[in-house]
């Protein structure tokens, strides 16, 4: 019987100490600078590598690349798109790029939907996906995305 | 006089709460006795064995972190020594000490939610509290290192994925002073309640020869008084370099595996600590080969590593034939052999007991069914 007070003994004592609760909706988790949340994609970057294709597992990634209007030699990027349906978020695909093209935000919530096909994320949605996460403050510089140095 | 009455087929599951995922029991009741339990499992199959042999080597390591989902970080260990075995390659220092690190931390996370839930199950729903509260500092250093909370995918063939941010290791440090001050008080808060006494000793006792006929391996066997752990009698990576204790209990019950398991976390602790001073300041972190993740080609061979997992020893067979791809990966997952046990140690034992019995196994359905 002493012991089992003592449990409650513990329990009291917490009413005095600090609340560990975050209240989710409201208040946020700032998530690390290497959390492997939902992709970004900058296009600019983008060589047509077809690496993060290959290195996917799921294969949720598709690309299509045309030549450059300016430079024939040189490829750019035409369509991208990302079926979040599979994407397991292994990171295996920014770990290829080897120019930083594709990334991962902090973000990681705001995915779920109805229907299936609004899974299927295109060029556009991938490139404005800046809403969350660390890339909001260094968007206004040139290294927008410096995720190189964490490598 | 006894009434005889009819047997009766119970079914526990699959969406039974205290299974923590998918698996159903089948239970012949007489009256209240258990007289035969089958279990049966696959409810969650994803075929991960065959899923290895489409896949690039690299490409199985997030595969490896949904087997055992609350201890991924030894799968992904177990899967990279074996290929690694395969391709005889040297790991660098800093990165067998990101290894224990991240792999001890791990076991504490997995131990803490075990025991938040068995007490769950057997009805205290405070410690359930305290334990998710402790296992987000666990979850936010690895988080920190590894960018994700549970399914980590930080190992690669021939070391780790990133380094340690800067001040991960103090930060570590800072954690197990918090931890040890914090399980400390699991022990005044549950082990000494006489209700939990009374409601896990001499329940689902299982004797040494039992053990090691079911081939049990973890918290399970040691707390049956089965001296084994990897760690210590096959040591791999580098535990042969810290000085830490098997913590061993004689009685088999429920009671002697828990106790087994809150040593173990004090282990872990004293473990994080040695590699924390220990860690060489810099260093590569990956075998300069191992970088390129789609050249990886082992030569043809076949090899098999064993590792201690939170939940008993974890196996991995990998036999290449010099191609990208493996030709056969085989898991040992410690939770299928261990929840084996479940058909022979009910027979005899009383409804009410299934769930404390059940729940002191500490299976992961994940792995049950991989």
């Amino acid at each position: 019987m002493f012991r089992l007070l003592k449990g409650f003994g513990i329990t009291l004592n917490y009413f005095r100490k600090r609340k560990v609760t975050i209240q989710y909706p409201e208040e946020k988790v700032a998530m690390p600078e290497r959390f492997r949340g939902i992709h970004r994609f900058f296009p600019d970057k983008c060589i047509v590598c077809d690496l993060c294709v290959k290195v996917c597992p799921t294969d949720v990634i598709t690309l299509t690349g045309k030549k450059s209007e300016e430079n024939p030699k040189k490829k750019i990027i035409d369509t991208y798109n990302i079926d979040f349906q599979g994407c397991i978020l292994c990171d295996f695909c920014t770990e290829v790029c080897p120019t930083d093209a594709i990334v991962m935000t902090a973000r990681f919530e705001n995915l779920s939907s109805y229907n299936r096909s609004t899974h299927f994320k295109d060029m556009e949605w991938l490139t404005n996906n800046h809403a969350y996460g660390y890339y909001e403050e260094s968007e206004a510089g040139p290294e927008a995305g410096s995720r190189g140095e964490v490598k | 006089m006894s009434i005889n009455t009819e047997e009766m087929i119970l079914n526990m599951g699959p969406q039974h709460p205290s299974t923590h995922g998918v698996f159903r029991l089948k239970l012949h009741v007489n009256g209240e006795t258990i007289t035969k339990a089958e279990p049966v499992m696959g409810y969650l199959h994803r075929g991960s064995e065959k899923l290895a042999e489409g896949f690039i080597y690299t490409q199985f390591i997030p595969y490896t972190d949904r087997l055992d989902y609350m201890n991924a970080m030894t799968n992904n260990y177990i899967y990279c020594a074996g290929v690694e075995k395969l391709l005889d390659w040297e790991i660098p220092e800093r990165a067998e000490y990101l290894r224990i690190i991240t792999m001890e931390l791990n076991r504490i996370a997995s131990h803490q939610l075990w025991w938040g839930t068995y007490l769950l199950d057997i009805g205290a729903l405070s410690p359930f509290l305290y334990a998710l509260r402790d296992r987000e500092t666990v979850l936010d250093r690895l988080n920190e290192i590894s960018g994700a909370r549970m399914t980590f995918n930080y190992m690669r063939i021939g070391g780790v994925k990133w380094d340690a941010p800067d001040g991960w290791i103090e930060k570590v440090k800072e954690s197990v002073k918090v931890l040890r001050e914090n399980i400390a008080e699991y022990d005044e808060l549950v082990t000494g309640n006489e209700i939990f006494q009374a409601r896990t000793m001499n329940v689902g006792t299982l004797t040494k020869e039992q053990v090691i006929n079911w081939g049990l391996s973890g918290p399970i066997a040691r707390g049956s008084g089965v001296d084994i752990d990897i760690r210590k009698t096959e040591p791999y990576s580098i535990y042969d370099r810290f000085d830490f204790e098997v913590p061993v209990e004689t009685k088999g019950d429920a009671y002697a595996r828990y106790k087994v398991r809150i040593a173990e976390l004090h282990q872990s602790l004293n473990i994080i600590e040695q590699a924390c001073e220990q860690i060489p300041a810099e260093g590569d972190i990956i075998h300069k080969k191992g970088a390129r993740i789609m050249m990886i080609k082992p030569p043809a061979a076949e090899a098999y590593t064993r590792a201690e997992a939170s939940k008993g020893e974890i196996g991995v067979y990998v036999v290449s034939n010099g191609k990208t791809k493996p030709y056969r990966v085989k898991l040992r997952r410690p939770s299928f052999v261990n929840v084996s046990i479940l058909q022979d140690m009910l027979v005899g034992e009383s409804i009410q007991n299934v769930v404390a019995i059940f729940g002191s196994l500490d299976v992961v359905l994940g792995e049950v069914d991989a």
